[in-house]
């Protein structure tokens, strides 16, 4: 019998999970139906992604405990993998023989450089935006956890290699297209869809993904893994006095997360039609931080609203010119009032007031019974 | 009889401080064996020595014909060491039942554990643990919630989830009430047999109703071995005591 009990718990303990993430994904389908508007619809698309990469950190940092502040260098290798995809795509207009990118003629090079040549591939390019940043990640996660690196370390030197990845693509010009990125980019083709920026086939693709990230993220939590993931983060030598290889659980995690991330900038890449050296620079790795921070690393969804949100007000307020200055300063309020206020962000926050709503009628009953008491005793 | 866990000549300094010099000790299969001795004495160190947390200076650490020493922790845990801390260490944010659940490591890889099935398992198991326990109705119930007896007892139970042949247990009754160190002890003769236990303890109550054989440690080496009464009865002993009230307030 008490088993029977505590499987029913665990099923609804499932349902209460499942449930936000699923209304999120079912109003994010929802959107084109009351946003009549391509324009607004590709403005949103483009928070949407950014909730997919906040996403891919709450995974590593929520649930992992590793401060990823280089999160947006996984970000950019998706975005560029993309691009340099669809650039070898583009009409030749200013390019020499062989469809070789404009920048490169420019630049006064002959042939394409060998690393250009398996992005003719629409395929490689699509498998290389998620697998690339995951082996980045693995290779980096296994210098930094097998060496047992934790704490501040960590965020330390994932940021410092993204800004050396970061400086390489500004400084190599005539292989990255630097500081302007790669632009001027064909639209995505794949089984004879168009993916169109201001499409709605290019919102649905990010709805798709949106959904995707999130049922990924939420099922590796819940599988065993996952949750010593989660008990590496509460204790890690505990976790390695059971016999498991702590290491090899945070490199899994990370690159899980890195994947995401890439997914995510290849996404951005056709949201956006570029792909730019600023997509894994510190500014938007950072903000990552701030929106998981303030939609609550512990809670996927949670991370995602606090990614859309955030950017969003971002991009509304930004568009005046008062705010256009003073953003980061309210960006930085922002996070100092949630990690002092709200260390679990609006999702805990959430959960709060879903718990004192839970047990209201109870409470009120409680009361009615004490008032009936004391009537009975005064009389 | 060759001895099952057998501690030779280990060594090892913190900063030019012998925490253990030239100790030995054996072990036999199925035993409770208790240490004990003076602060300072390396108890814990020795735990330490053996678990993989600190590495000999000198010396060997063999259990069951495999040589420790040399191995990574999780391997020596996987090679059937388990370990309980002095400070209870558990996982603070995860439930009673996922604290449970972590500490069944019989598939320890990552890739085994990405199954679905890897955790549907163990619910029957978990819940006959946490009547072992008496966590039953904490099951569902972050663990930073329990009080400091009921910590202790989860990783006590977490130790017999995991199922490691050698447990070493560092001052497992600490901070316990009479009752609780009372269950406790019942607890342990219950696993003694079918596990070796080398346990850490000061009070000396609850060594003589578990222990069958008692090592005693002073300054880094083993000083003395024997029943309770005969190591109470044991000069050197006696002597190391000597100024803290003896054996039994020590």
């Amino acid at each position: 019998m008490p088993s029977k009990m505590s499987s029913q718990t665990g099923l609804s303990r499932l349902g209460a999970q499942l449930a936000p993430i699923l209304i999120v994904c079912a109003i994010v389908f929802a959107l084109p139906l009351v946003l009549n508007n391509d324009f607004l619809l590709n403005k949103v698309a483009r928070y949407l992604v950014l909730g997919i990469l906040t996403v891919s950190l709450a995974l590593s940092w929520g649930f992992g405990g590793i401060l990823n502040l280089g999160q947006a260098m996984s970000f950019g290798i998706g975005s560029y993998a993309m691009a340099m995809a669809l650039k070898l795509k583009t009409v030749p207009v200013h390019t020499g023989p062989g469809g070789l990118p404009d920048f490169m003629v420019w630049n006064n090079v002959a042939r394409l450089p060998w690393f250009w040549e398996p992005f003719k591939s629409l395929g490689f390019a699509l498998a290389a935006g998620i697998i690339l940043p995951a082996l980045v990640a693995a290779a980096l996660g296994w210098f930094i956890f097998r060496s047992r690196v934790t704490g501040v370390y960590v965020s330390i030197m994932t940021l410092a290699t993204m800004v050396v990845l970061n400086l390489v693509i500004i400084d190599q010009q005539s292989y990255t297209g630097g500081f302007n990125g790669i632009t001027d980019l064909a639209q995505l083709e794949v089984f004879g869809i168009v993916f169109d920026t201001y499409s709605r086939a290019t919102f649905y693709l990010v709805a798709s993904c949106v959904t995707l990230s999130l049922l990924v993220a939420f099922a590796f939590t819940r599988t065993k893994a996952g949750l010593v993931v989660q008990a590496i983060r509460d204790h890690e030598s505990r976790v390695r006095y059971f016999g498991y290889d702590v290491a090899a659980y945070q490199i899994f995690v990370f690159a899980l997360s890195a994947a995401i991330a890439g997914l995510a900038g290849m996404l951005y890449t056709i949201v956006m039609e570029f792909a730019s050296p600023t997509f894994l620079g510190v500014q938007l790795s950072l903000s990552v931080v701030v929106w998981c921070a303030v939609g609550g690393r512990q809670s996927l969804v949670g991370a995602f609203l606090g990614a859309v949100l955030v950017a969003g007000m971002q991009g509304a307020l930004s568009e005046s010119a008062a705010f256009l200055e003073t953003w980061t300063l309210i960006m930085g309020a922002l996070f100092v009032l949630v990690v002092l206020f709200l260390p679990k962000g609006l999702a805990g926050l959430a959960h709060d007031i879903w718990l004192w709503i839970a047990q209201r009628p109870h409470a009120v009953q409680d009361t009615a019974l004490g008032v009936g008491q004391t009537r009975e005793g005064s009389t | 009889m060759t001895p099952y866990l057998e501690l030779r000549n280990v060594s090892v300094s913190f900063n030019g401080f012998k925490a253990l010099n030239e100790f030995n000790m054996s072990v036999s299969k199925g035993e409770l064996r208790c240490l004990i001795g003076p602060n300072g004495a390396g108890k814990t160190t020795a735990l330490d020595i053996i678990c993989g947390k600190v590495k000999p200076s000198a010396g060997s650490v063999v259990f069951d014909g495999t040589a420790l020493e040399g191995l990574e922790e999780h391997r020596i845990a996987r090679a059937g060491v388990g370990r309980k801390f002095q400070v209870p260490s558990v996982f603070r944010d995860l439930t009673v039942a996922e604290n449970l659940e972590v500490a069944r490591a019989h598939r320890p890889g990552v890739w085994a554990n990405l199954r679905w099935d890897a955790r549907r398992s163990g619910r029957k198991d978990i819940e006959r643990l946490a009547q072992l326990i008496s966590l039953t109705e904490h099951l569902d119930r972050p663990a930073a919630y329990l009080s400091h007896g009921q910590t202790q007892w989860l990783e006590i139970g977490m130790l017999v989830a995991q199922d490691a042949e050698l447990i070493l247990m560092d001052e497992p009754t600490a901070g316990m009430t009479a009752q609780e160190t009372r269950k406790t002890a019942e607890l342990f003769a219950r696993l003694k047999g079918k596990h070796t236990l080398l346990v850490v303890e000061h009070d000396m109550g609850f060594v003589k109703a578990i222990g069958d054989v008692i090592s005693v440690m002073h300054l880094g080496q083993l000083l003395a071995e024997g029943t309770a009464a005969e190591v109470e009865e044991h000069p050197e002993v006696r002597r190391a005591y000597l100024g803290s009230g003896g054996i039994t307030n020590a």
